[in-house]
């Protein structure tokens, strides 16, 4: 958001959608939903995380606070994931988050920058959910299967 | 006008740097104090009319046609936003738009400026300028990037320009199975300043809104009920009064002084995310020359990708566009007066043809063909009406727009 504002600042309006560009090519590994190796739940269905992500579910089933926490827009692993939970692209994402922030409804989950700052969020934070490219899994995080 | 608006850009940047420098020192990534958030529409419009404006809003003074070949004023603005999470059941919001004002400037106004409190998960109150929830598109009416067209059907939009009011409202949520019920209350008043250099205040007002969203589908019914008194015709119907009996029955049906307004309107949208449909339709009522108004739309759309065609059909009838005023010559001006107010209410149907390309995740390009029938007797939407304009007939618009959020 930075890196925007000083752009609007210096060029003006138009490049403003350029610098926010993204880059979306590149191999495509598999994208796994995570939670803390602490947390008892093990499945929910797509619907569940997805809800939990678009924030229309802020607690596990179990009835624990579950904390989203989502990588940087553009990145690859997090269109596959949205694509594969919510069934809905990039625009879709940014539009569904646009109606709720700016009828004052909420905010989208905090970002990191990769799969590796995802599983340090997730150690510090029990209630926390992420995800990762499958490559990324080890002992500290636990991978719910989705129904 | 470019310019103009990336200073107000760079201003409202500023602000929000300072604000996300304080959100940022938190440690931690979670619920920082402040967020900030924009929005923004660059838009260009030409019209086939050229004795007369099109424009998008009563509240603007001019536009395509007759003012400019060309007019960018019609749908650019640019709005930003902050959030302020002071604990999770308190929040505050700000949101300020620059967009054509009724004078003509871009000084920017606050749109909503609100504190709320959370008393549970599903049950709330804010006061402060919010709102007014009359349509299924009016929370994001000037963030145009939430919805396909390049504006909301002009045809039911425009019988409820007013977008916020100043006042309080409460909210309440119920989740049964995957049914979500939302019921809010909201009392208040708004007053905005015409481009005649009149006001228009709507007081004491007050509203109920329904919504139900159930997996693809909302659907969304309002009833809003202000005191509405538009003060820059009142020297016309002081005038009739003049007249004895006859002149003052006419002022006291035309009038719009503290003449309360119903508006009701029902509205529902399907989106099980590769195609589009919705629908709404309002209808207004109030003993003044405004009359009654009733406005609909039904609009489709399909997405390929990253294009999104649609169509849309819009129809607005009113009542009488014509009095034969008082029968003596000494009234033949005052008459012509009132005529002219009568024909601006709204008869005519529109076609719309559009499509949506999103070329990044957060900007979008939106191209929109508008073929308007004005029935006869009426002005339809245009304003600025020029001698030799004709009341009825056909318009053309076309319209391009650059739409982002950030």
């Amino acid at each position: 958001m930075k890196q925007f504002i000083i752009n609007a600042n210096c060029i003006g309006l138009i490049i403003i959608g350029l610098s926010l560009s993204f880059g979306s090519v590149g191999a495509s590994a598999e994208v796994v939903t995570v939670i803390s190796a602490k947390n008892p739940v093990t499945t929910l269905s797509k619907n569940q995380v997805a809800d939990i992500f678009l924030g229309k579910a802020n607690h596990f089933p179990n009835g624990n606070q579950a904390m989203p926490i989502d990588q940087n827009e553009g990145s690859t692993v997090r269109e596959e994931f949205y694509l594969k939970f919510a069934g809905k692209s990039p625009s879709q994402i940014k539009a569904y988050w646009s109606k709720i922030i700016f009828t004052g409804r909420g905010q989208p989950p905090p970002e990191v920058t990769n799969g590796l700052e995802v599983k340090k969020f997730i150690a510090k934070h029990p209630n926390a959910i992420g995800y990762i490219n499958n490559k990324l899994v080890d002992k500290s995080v636990k991978v719910i299967h989705t129904k | 006008m470019i310019k103009s608006i990336s200073n107000k850009l760079t201003h409202i940047a500023l602000i929000a740097t300072l604000l996300y420098a304080i959100g940022a020192n938190a440690d931690d990534l979670e619920a920082p104090v402040f967020s900030f958030s924009g929005f923004g529409t660059l838009g260009l419009v030409h019209s086939s009319e050229d004795k007369a404006d099109f424009t998008s809003s009563s509240f603007k003074p001019n536009g395509a046609g007759y003012t400019h070949a060309w007019s960018a004023d019609v749908d650019s603005l640019i709005g930003g936003q902050v959030t302020a999470n002071f604990t999770p059941k308190f929040t505050a919001i700000l949101q300020v738009i620059a967009e054509q004002n009724y004078d003509n400037t871009y000084r920017p106004h606050i749109e909503w400026g609100n504190i709320k409190y959370q008393f549970t998960p599903n049950f709330s109150i804010r006061v402060g300028r919010t709102v007014l929830p009359t349509f299924l598109f009016s929370g994001t009416r000037k963030v145009t990037y939430t919805y396909p067209w390049v504006r909301p059907p002009m045809e039911v939009y425009s019988l409820v320009p007013v977008s916020s009011s100043d006042g309080v409202d409460i909210q309440y949520r119920i989740h049964i199975s995957d049914f979500t019920h939302t019921i809010q209350a909201n009392y208040g008043r708004s007053i905005n300043t015409l481009p005649d250099g009149g006001t228009a205040k709507a007081e004491q007002a007050w509203g109920v809104t329904y919504s139900l969203e159930y997996h693809d589908t909302t659907v969304h019914l309002a009833y809003q009920h202000p005191t509405l008194t538009i003060d820059s015709v009142k020297a016309l119907f002081d005038a009739f009064r003049q007249f004895g009996p006859q002149g003052i029955a006419l002022a006291d049906k035309y009038d719009t002084n503290k003449k309360p307004l119903s508006i009701i309107t029902v509205g529902a949208t399907y989106n099980p995310g590769k195609w589009f449909v919705m629908a709404e339709w309002t209808h207004t009522q109030i003993c003044s020359f405004r009359g009654k108004g009733t406005g609909w739309y039904v609009s489709g759309g399909y997405q390929f990708g990253k294009f999104t065609p649609y169509i849309t059909y819009a129809q607005a009838t009113a009542d009488n566009l014509s009095d034969p005023g008082l029968a003596t010559p000494a009234a033949t001006g005052l008459n012509m007066a009132l005529n002219g107010i009568l024909r601006t209410k709204t008869v005519q149907n529109t076609v719309s043809i559009g499509g949506r390309w999103d070329f990044m995740t957060n900007a979008a390009l939106k191209l929109q063909y508008d073929h308007t029938s004005i029935g006869a007797g009426s002005n339809g939407l245009l304003i600025n009406t020029q001698p030799g304009f004709q009341p009825g007939g056909n318009v053309n618009v076309f319209s391009a727009t650059i739409e982002f959020v950030f």
